[in-house]
C-alpha cells in the first residue's frame, strides 16, 4: 500500500479518535444547556478509578422504589420518571420498562440492581452516582459529610442534575447551599 | 559482535583450524547480522519510554484539577491526543524508521486513552471500565496495522484481555464475545510475524502471550453449565499442546513455544484438580445441562483440536505416540463415564496421569532431555502428594511411595547422566 493511502486511512482514524470525545462533549453540553436541573438527596464516599482518578460515589436516597412487580431482571434498562416534592428535590414518580406516552414528566435511563421480594423494593442503579474530585478532597469530602450529619442538622447534601431526554449529567454536588469543592477548603480553613 | 566469538576466532586461526580468509567471512557474516541490533534496542527502549511518558500523562489527568475551568480541561484532554496524532501522521508520511513509529504509536494510544478519560471526568460520566475499555482498544486498533506496530499488538493483547475479564468475570457476568472479534482482528499481523520474523524475540513474546490471554478469558464463555467448565478447559489445553506440536513451533527452542509449555502444564493442572473426588461429586449431585452455551462451546473446541490432530496426522507431523495429544480425548470418555459411576472416571484419571508422568520421564529419557524428565517425575510426585490428602492409605505405604519416587528422581538423573557422557565419549 502506498503511504499516502495509508495516511489517507489513518486520518480517517484520527477524525474518528477526535469524534468520540468531541461527542462525549457535546452530548454533556446540550444537556446543561438545554436540560432541567433536578435537585437529589445523597450521601458521598470515596472510591478510585485507576484511570481517571479519585471520584465521590454518591447513594442516593431515592434509589429504591416500592413496587408489588416482582418480575425484574438485573441490569435491566427501566425509565424512572420524576416529580418535585414540597422542598424542591426529586422524587419517583412511577418506573417503567419502557417509556410511557403520556406521562410529560422528565425521566431518567437507569438500571436495575436487584428486586427484593421481602421489602416488595426495587434497587435502582441511577446513571450519575460518580462525582469526580481533586485527588486530595475526595475523602475530605467523604468526611466532611459526615461530620456535617453529626450536627444532627437535617440532610440537605444534594446533586444538581441535569435531565434531557432520559440523559444526564451530573453538574455539581451542594452542602449547605456551596458546592462540594469549596465547603471542604472552607473545612480545612476552619 | 560478541567479544568471546571474536577471541574464538583468533584462537582458531592461531591454531590453524581455520584460515585468515575463513576468518574475516565469518567476522563479516557476523557484522552484517548484527547490523541492525543497536536500532532495535533502540526501539525497545523508545517503546518503553513513550508507554511510562503515556501513563504519566493519565496519572496527572487524574489528579482532577479543580482549579481551571471547564474549558481548560477541555483543552488539556484534547493536547495529548492532537500531539500523538500529529507525531503518528509525520512518521506515516515521511516514513519513518520502526523506532519512530513504535514509539509515536503507543503514546497516541495513551493519549486516547487519557483523553476520553478525562472527558468523562469533567463531566461526571459513570461508565463501566469495560466499555471505556472496549472503546479505547476500537479508537486504536487501525494504527496496528497503519504503523505495522508490534508494541501496540502487546499493549491491544494485554488491554482486551483486561476488558473481557472485566466485562466477563467482574461487572455483570456477560460473555464477551468482542473480544474474539478484536482477537482475530490481530491475527493478520502475528502470521505475519510468523511467517517473516519466526525467531524474532517479539514472535516468542506473542507465541506465550496470545494463548496466556486465551486461557485467562475462556473462563468467561462459561455460561449456562459452570460444570462443562473442566472439560473446556482440558480441550482448550489440549488444543493448545497439538498446536505447539505443529513442526513450525515444536522445532523452535521450548521457551520459545509458549503454546506446548502452556498446553502440558495446563492438561497436567486439570487433571490433578479433577482426580479429586469431592469436585465430581459436585457435578453428580447438579445435573449437566446439554442445551447450554458452555457445552456449545465444549463441542466448537472439541472440533477444532480435533481438525489440528487430524491435519497433523495427514501431514505426517505425528510419528510416535504422544499421550499428551490425546489427553483430551480420554479425558472426554472419563467425564462421559463419570456420568454413571464417578468413582471409576476417578481412577481412571489417576490412571491417566500416572500414565502421563511415565511417558513423560519416557520422552526426557530418549531425548536426552533432563527437563522433561523431572518434569515427568514431579507429575508423579504431585499426583501421590494429592492422594495424601483424599485417600485412607497407611502412613506406612504412603511414606514407602514418596522414598520410592525419591529413589527414583536420584536413580533416573544419575543413570541418564551417565548414559549421556558415554556417548560423548564415543562421539
Amino acid at each position: 500500500m502506498k503511504t499516502i493511502h495509508i495516511f489517507i486511512i489513518f486520518i480517517i482514524v484520527v477524525l474518528i479518535q477526535l469524534f468520540i470525545p468531541f461527542q462525549m462533549i457535546f452530548n454533556q453540553e446540550t444537556i446543561l444547556e438545554k436540560g432541567t436541573v433536578y435537585k437529589f438527596k445523597t450521601q458521598p464516599v470515596d472510591p478510585t478509578d485507576p484511570f481517571k482518578g479519585k471520584y465521590i460515589n454518591l447513594n442516593y436516597e431515592i434509589n429504591t422504589y416500592k413496587t408489588n412487580d416482582s418480575l425484574w431482571q438485573r441490569n435491566e434498562v427501566i425509565y424512572v420518571y420524576l416529580v418535585e416534592d414540597s422542598l424542591g428535590f426529586a422524587k419517583i414518580d412511577t418506573i417503567n420498562r419502557a417509556l410511557i406516552s403520556n406521562n410529560s414528566n422528565d425521566y431518567i435511563k437507569a438500571k436495575v440492581r436487584w428486586y427484593s421480594n421481602y421489602s416488595n423494593e426495587l434497587s435502582i442503579e441511577l446513571p450519575f452516582n460518580r462525582y469526580y474530585m481533586e485527588e486530595t478532597k475526595a475523602y475530605d469530602a467523604e468526611v466532611a459529610v459526615r461530620n456535617r450529619q453529626r450536627d444532627s442538622l437535617p440532610n440537605n447534601t444534594h446533586a444538581l442534575v441535569y435531565i434531557k431526554d432520559g440523559e444526564t449529567v451530573l453538574n455539581d454536588v451542594i452542602i449547605d447551599n456551596i458546592s462540594i469543592k469549596d465547603y471542604v477548603e472552607k473545612d480545612d480553613s476552619e | 559482535m560478541n567479544s568471546k566469538i571474536q577471541k574464538d576466532i583468533n584462537e582458531l586461526v592461531a591454531e590453524q583450524v581455520i584460515t585468515e580468509d575463513t576468518a574475516s567471512k565469518i567476522v563479516s557474516y557476523y557484522r552484517s547480522k548484527q547490523h541492525d541490533s543497536p536500532n532495535r534496542l533502540f526501539t525497545v527502549f523508545a517503546v518503553l519510554g513513550s508507554t511510562l511518558v503515556g501513563l504519566g500523562m493519565i496519572l496527572i489527568l487524574a489528579h482532577n484539577w479543580d482549579d481551571f475551568s471547564r474549558t481548560v480541561k477541555t483543552i488539556f484532554a484534547f493536547v495529548p491526543l492532537v500531539i500523538g496524532q500529529i507525531v503518528v501522521g509525520y512518521s506515516i508520511l515521511k516514513n519513518k524508521s520502526a523506532t519512530w513509529k513504535e514509539a509515536s504509536g503507543v503514546f497516541l494510544f495513551f493519549a486516547v486513552g487519557a483523553s476520553m478519560a478525562l472527558v468523562s471526568q469533567i463531566y461526571n460520566i459513570p461508565g463501566d471500565l469495560s466499555d471505556y475499555l472496549l472503546t479505547w482498544i476500537l479508537l486504536c486498533l487501525p494504527l496496528i496495522y497503519l504503523l505495522r506496530s508490534n508494541a501496540l499488538v502487546l499493549l491491544q493483547i494485554i488491554f482486551i484481555t483486561s476488558y473481557a475479564c472485566s466485562f466477563g468475570y467482574f461487572s455483570g457476568n456477560r460473555t464477551p464475545w468482542l473480544y474474539l472479534i478484536v482477537l482475530a482482528s490481530l491475527l493478520p499481523h502475528y502470521y505475519k510475524l510468523l511467517k517473516q520474523k519466526k525467531s524474532h524475540n517479539i514472535t516468542s513474546v506473542l507465541n506465550w502471550l496470545l494463548p496466556l490471554s486465551i486461557v485467562i478469558v475462556t473462563g468467561a464463555f462459561v455460561r449456562g453449565d459452570g460444570n462443562f467448565g473442566f472439560l473446556i478447559y482440558v480441550l482448550l489445553f489440549g488444543l493448545l499442546y497439538n498446536i505447539g506440536k505443529i513442526p513450525f513451533f515444536n522445532n523452535q527452542k521450548l521457551r520459545r513455544n509458549g503454546y506446548l509449555v502452556l498446553g502440558s502444564l495446563g492438561t497436567i493442572y486439570m487433571l490433578m484438580l479433577t482426580s479429586f473426588k469431592w469436585l465430581w461429586e459436585d457435578i453428580y449431585i447438579n445435573r449437566l445441562n446439554f442445551n447450554s452455551q458452555a457445552f456449545y462451546i465444549a463441542v466448537v473446541l472439541f472440533c477444532l483440536t480435533l481438525v489440528v490432530v487430524v491435519y497433523s496426522y495427514s501431514k505426517k507431523w505425528i510419528r510416535d505416540f504422544n499421550l499428551f495429544q490425546y489427553a483430551f480425548l480420554f479425558f472426554i470418555g472419563f467425564f462421559m463415564i463419570s456420568l454413571v459411576t464417578m468413582e471409576t472416571s476417578v481412577v481412571l484419571i489417576n490412571l491417566l496421569i500416572l500414565t502421563l508422568g511415565i511417558m513423560a520421564v519416557k520422552i526426557g529419557a530418549d531425548t536426552f532431555h533432563f527437563g522433561v524428565l523431572n518434569y515427568g517425575l514431579l507429575i508423579v510426585t504431585i499426583l501421590i502428594a494429592c492422594r495424601f490428602f483424599d485417600t485412607n492409605m497407611s502412613f506406612v505405604l504412603r511414606g514407602l511411595l514418596f522414598v520410592g519416587v525419591g529413589i527414583g528422581f536420584f536413580l533416573t538423573n544419575y543413570v541418564m547422566l551417565k548414559k549421556q557422557k558415554t556417548l560423548k565419549r564415543k562421539l
